[in-house]
């Protein structure tokens, strides 16, 4: 979800290269840990009573949004957010895009000043740059949640609330659960991982390569081939099916690439190859409900980011201790939970064609 | 079409319109308070800085597609020079970098003969590229206070030092573009290059001119830019391409040479930055304040650019 454009994957690849990204001492050990090391708390955790509750909708509160970009996985978020405001009866009273600009993100933050939101939801485009871009905001006292990424030299508690985060651990750890069961924890299986400095994506593949390493021995990785550019994905899976004809399996690391695979073994005649990838996307959960070679989609929980970053907004403004580091949780989405996980992903039903093919 | 004088007044008058409604609409957001429209002049500077150089490039009928990936190369040279170096070498070597830019693009133009279009189209893909490779995708920070104040944060006697860089960009600007020489050949050999040089000017060298200072003032931009992040990014400039093309054409600077205007292209900088601004204050969705910007820039090209000869 948050990998189909050049310009997000340069924009995070920035992020990873600074060595500054929130999760940069994510170890590939096991678990997503915080920057300084903190270990992940679910987003299950952050709870607000009914009398806090009562004291925020007493506050007459506002909030903003500041996103980097627009996309699904930021209507996701934004969904979850703003219902969650809705409940502590906090107004949304503005809302940007930055379009991948940190100049523009900092123009963002000062406009937005102009409103006096109480709290601020936002994903710095840029941890070396951010800082100056959020000191605005952080010196007029408004309550900061970050997703993802955090400004250099911010201090939890004093110039942010928390930072919220996907679990990039779990996602690759599941996808290689998924695809074990699929070929009966043995086979050949190829892994198809993003070739580019990006934080997100790096992770999550290493995470399914170390599973696979570790948890099943019945399974050997044959081929490992990098992906640079999406669109190229047919012509490498393609070349790879030539060299290993017998597959059993291949992870893709992200879904529109996945749907580049499909084409290849699609065009080969290939039934017998099974592919499990990350991130929802329609041709991919349609070739999975008809019982094509996709057998699981493995996503993370958009919408409860945003919930989790509301919530932990109400946390500021109740000065109210917040954990340093929350995770929202990872999801496989499969044939037989697709309507489910596309609600709890996406919180939106899932395209009418998938929703056709099921019938 | 209405003379380009009246069509100036036109958008003057648009923009005081946006100014009204939007001051109206938004009387209790905060939108007209002076540190709201203060904000709207500094993020507004680096594209105000690029339209003047724009409106030369047009005017004498030209064009400078690489501004956006010249901003993105001086900014990040620049702060790769500040690590080690005072502010001055800094400024100079992003300066320099412009400068290299601009007389590339502008000996191509010149003395190559060849179509600017096409000439920075290639160099802006080269250079976005350069930029990307200089530091790998890196965020550079700048520590250096006195960088950092003179193009960004400092207010010398409580002005903003980003509102004075866009009065001294425009009153230079609008001083050279229709007080000099230089200024009248600009205009002379946008409207006919022929006659230009039977009357005995050196179009060449005024091509190469107008390209060479298209680039300083992108790599001032650029430093800019990082002076207000306190640190550069292969990102800057990006998007600003459009931004300063709408501005300088809503202006009332003709894309096919000849007329230009450097208030009016401030005039469009500022209905650009007020947009963004206005529009944010009244609460639209992302998708929503893109298609009201893209409305009411249609709006305000109907009324200052429509041509009932076409």
């Amino acid at each position: 979800m948050r990998q189909p454009t050049i310009a997000l994957r340069c924009a995070m690849a920035s992020l990873a290269l600074s060595g500054l990204f929130v999760c940069a001492s994510v170890a590939i050990a096991g678990e997503t840990k915080g920057p300084g090391g903190e270990a992940a708390t679910p987003s299950s955790a952050l709870t607000l009573t009914d009398s806090e509750v009562a004291k925020i909708k007493d506050g007459k509160y506002t909030a903003a949004l500041l996103w980097h970009t627009s996309s699904d996985f930021v209507n996701a978020v934004t969904a979850g957010a703003t219902d969650e405001f809705n409940r502590l009866g906090m107004p949304v009273v503005a809302q940007t895009d930055a379009g991948f600009d940190a100049a523009k993100q900092k123009s963002d933050v000062e406009t937005i000043l102009a409103k006096k939101p109480s709290a601020i939801l936002a994903l710095p485009l840029d941890p070396v740059t951010s800082a100056e871009v959020f000191k605005p905001a952080v010196a007029a006292g408004v309550k900061i949640v970050l997703l993802s990424n955090k400004p250099k030299d911010f201090v939890q508690g004093k110039d942010y609330v928390t930072i919220v985060t996907d679990d990039l651990f779990q996602m690759g750890k599941h996808a290689a659960d998924a695809l074990a069961a699929a070929i009966d924890k043995k086979g050949k299986i190829a892994w198809i991982y993003h070739d580019a400095q990006y934080y997100v994506t790096n992770q999550r593949d290493n995470a399914f390569k170390a599973t696979i390493e570790s948890d099943y021995p019945g399974i050997s990785i044959v081929a490992k081939q990098g992906l640079a550019d999406p669109a190229r994905a047919q012509d490498i899976a393609q070349a790879l099916l030539l060299k290993n004809p017998d597959l059993d399996g291949i992870y893709v690391t992200w879904a529109e690439p996945a749907e580049g695979v499909l084409a290849a073994l699609r065009a080969a005649g290939n039934k017998h190859t099974k592919i499990v990838t990350l991130d929802l996307s329609e041709p991919v959960g349609l070739d999975m409900v008809k019982g094509g070679n996709v057998v699981a989609i493995v996503a993370d929980k958009a919408y409860e980011l945003g919930r989790a970053m509301a919530t932990a907004a109400g946390y500021g403004l109740l000065d109210k201790p917040a954990p340093q580091f929350v995770v929202a949780p990872v999801l496989t989405v499969t044939k037989g939970n697709v309507v489910e996980g596309w609600r709890e992903s996406l919180h939106r039903e899932p395209p009418q064609s998938i929703l056709d093919a099921l019938k | 079409m209405a003379s380009p004088r009246a069509s100036q007044y036109v958008i003057y008058v648009g923009f005081l319109a946006i100014l009204a409604v939007f001051s109206i609409l938004l009387r209790n957001e905060g939108f007209a308070t002076p540190g709201n429209l203060v904000n709207i002049v500094q993020q507004t500077t680096p594209v105000t800085v690029m339209a003047v150089g724009t409106v030369f490039v047009l005017t004498a009928g030209e064009i400078d597609l690489s501004i956006g990936s010249t901003v993105a190369v001086s900014a990040l040279l620049a702060a790769l020079v500040l690590r080690h170096w005072p502010w001055p070498a800094g400024v100079l070597v992003g300066l320099g970098a412009g400068a290299t830019i601009g007389a590339l693009n502008g000996a191509m133009v010149a003395y190559g003969r060849l179509p600017s279009f096409l000439v920075t189209l290639g160099t802006m893909g080269v250079f976005a590229g350069v930029g990307r490779r200089l530091t790998d995708l890196r965020s550079i920070p700048i520590e250096n206070d006195a960088f950092n104040g003179l193009f960004g944060s400092s207010a010398p006697f409580g002005v903003p030092s980003l509102v004075l860089w866009t009065i001294a960009a425009v009153g230079i600007g609008y001083f050279v573009f229709g007080e000099t020489r230089f200024g009248a050949h600009v205009h002379a050999t946008g409207d006919s290059a022929d006659a230009s040089r039977a009357g005995g000017i050196k179009v060449l060298r005024l091509r190469f001119a107008v390209m060479l200072m298209s680039g300083v003032l992108a790599a001032l931009a650029g430093l800019l830019y990082a002076g207000r992040l306190n640190g550069a990014r292969y990102t800057l400039g990006e998007a600003d391409l459009l931004t300063v093309i709408a501005a300088v054409i809503v202006g009332g600077t003709r894309l096919t040479g000849g007329v230009g205007s450097i208030l009016g292209a401030l005039v469009g900088s500022l209905l650009m930055g007020m947009l963004n601004n206005g529009l944010i204050l009244m609460g639209f969705q992302p998708s929503d304040q893109m298609i009201a910007r893209g409305l009411i820039i249609l709006i305000a090209v109907a009324l200052t650019l429509r041509d009932p000869t076409r």
